[in-house]
């Protein structure tokens, strides 16, 4: 028995009839809206222990420095632990820290599947830490519905890049794409359901209200400069499809509507924005 | 650092020492000690101004920072009649 097969034998035990959030959301096809490359390019197509051209190889670590989740990665690490303590802390109920830690553990399976995509890479890859430089996960979470807005908001942002891999020239990226962009929307459908119980109380909607514009900036802000040098040739060696700015209107499509969905307004979308 | 840790200050909250591998950071009540959140390192500059700026309000309603009531506080003092405008809106 292979170890992700021990890792999905696990996780079929922990389903209820919330977890895994994905469930549902993909019980009606596919959630996330497809992305498709608009301009012509050639089809490369490269596995793991193939020659890789110097510039492809460059483009596939700075990808995956910024995603992140990799087990050797202290600050993913970290990050995690963060994610803990504030469920410890903040959280309300049992439920709610039971989700919590399914969270954590899924994560964490991805750091193990990231890892192995890592050391077929690069073995000096593998252990580097690389802290998040986005300010999107440095923002302060003081409330449960901080921590909410935190997975609706950054964990949809990791589910559209992983939707995007499914059309990766890098095999086994493009092999893992599926699982990770479903359990990514996942935890954004988590910090969703915990956002509709915070949105049912008047006190907790005003603070959820209040606290959007915090969250949304920096959601759109994560997906890069729209003039970003860098995406024509992510998107001609096939590691991306469209440039940041088609992704992320693609992304504030499907947010707004489920924001909409909980009674809250829209901010505005140039408010606090700082990556254009 | 030195500017988040100001910034928090303000409000009566103290920013402890960085947490597992560092990056990230304990919020606490400076009156309690209870833990209230935690942030990062790697805000933009002048970022963390504005934010607390933005939560003000929030402080004074008591919908974020500590239930011993000590940023309400803080933020009473602050701004006297803002907070009391915040606490009648979020009534």
């Amino acid at each position: 028995m292979s170890e992700m097969t021990v890792i999905e034998e696990a996780e079929q035990r922990g389903r209820t009839d919330l977890w895994p959030f994905w469930r549902k959301a993909y019980a009606q096809g596919d959630p996330l809206p497809k992305l498709t490359c608009q301009v012509s390019r050639p089809a490369y197509r490269f596995d793991e222990g193939d020659p890789l051209p110097e510039e492809y190889k460059g483009l596939l670590l700075r990808m995956l420095r910024h995603e992140g989740e990799r087990a050797g990665n202290k600050s993913f690490l970290g990050l995690m632990g963060t994610c803990a303590e504030l469920a410890e802390a903040l959280f309300p109920d049992q439920e709610t820290k039971l989700l919590k830690s399914e969270y954590l553990a899924e994560e964490l399976k991805h750091a193990i599947m990231f890892h192995r995509l890592a050391v077929g890479l690069d073995h000096g890859f593998a252990l580097k830490d690389v802290p998040y430089t986005h300010y999107a996960f440095h923002l302060p979470r003081e409330s449960w519905a901080d921590d909410a807005l935190f997975h609706f908001f950054v964990d949809l942002n990791g589910a559209f890049h992983a939707r995007d891999w499914r059309e990766s020239s890098y095999v086994p990226l493009q092999k893992m794409a599926p699982t990770v962009e479903r359990d990514e929307l996942g935890h954004s459908e988590m910090g969703y359901y915990f956002l509709t119980q915070i949105c049912g109380d008047k006190r907790g909607k005003a603070l959820a209200q209040h606290l959007l514009s915090k969250w949304y900036a920096a959601a759109l802000d994560m997906f890069g400069r729209s003039d970003s040098p860098n995406v024509p040739k992510f998107i001609h060696w096939g590691l991306k499809s469209v440039g940041n700015a088609e992704i992320r209107q693609a992304y504030k499509q499907y947010a707004d509507k489920k924001l909409l969905a909980l009674g809250l307004d829209l901010p505005d979308e140039g408010k606090n924005r700082r990556f254009l | 650092m030195d500017e988040i840790r100001a910034a928090y200050a303000r409000f009566g909250i103290e920013v402890e020492a960085p947490t597992t591998y560092g990056t990230y950071y304990r919020l606490c009540c400076a009156r309690c000690k209870t833990m209230e959140g935690n942030v990062g390192d790697k805000l933009l500059p002048g970022m963390i101004h504005t934010l607390l700026e933005e939560q003000f309000d929030l402080y004074a309603a008591g919908l974020l920072g500590c239930a011993c009531g000590h940023q309400a506080e803080r933020a009473r003092t602050l701004d006297p009649a803002r907070a009391e405008a915040a606490r009648t809106r979020f009534a």
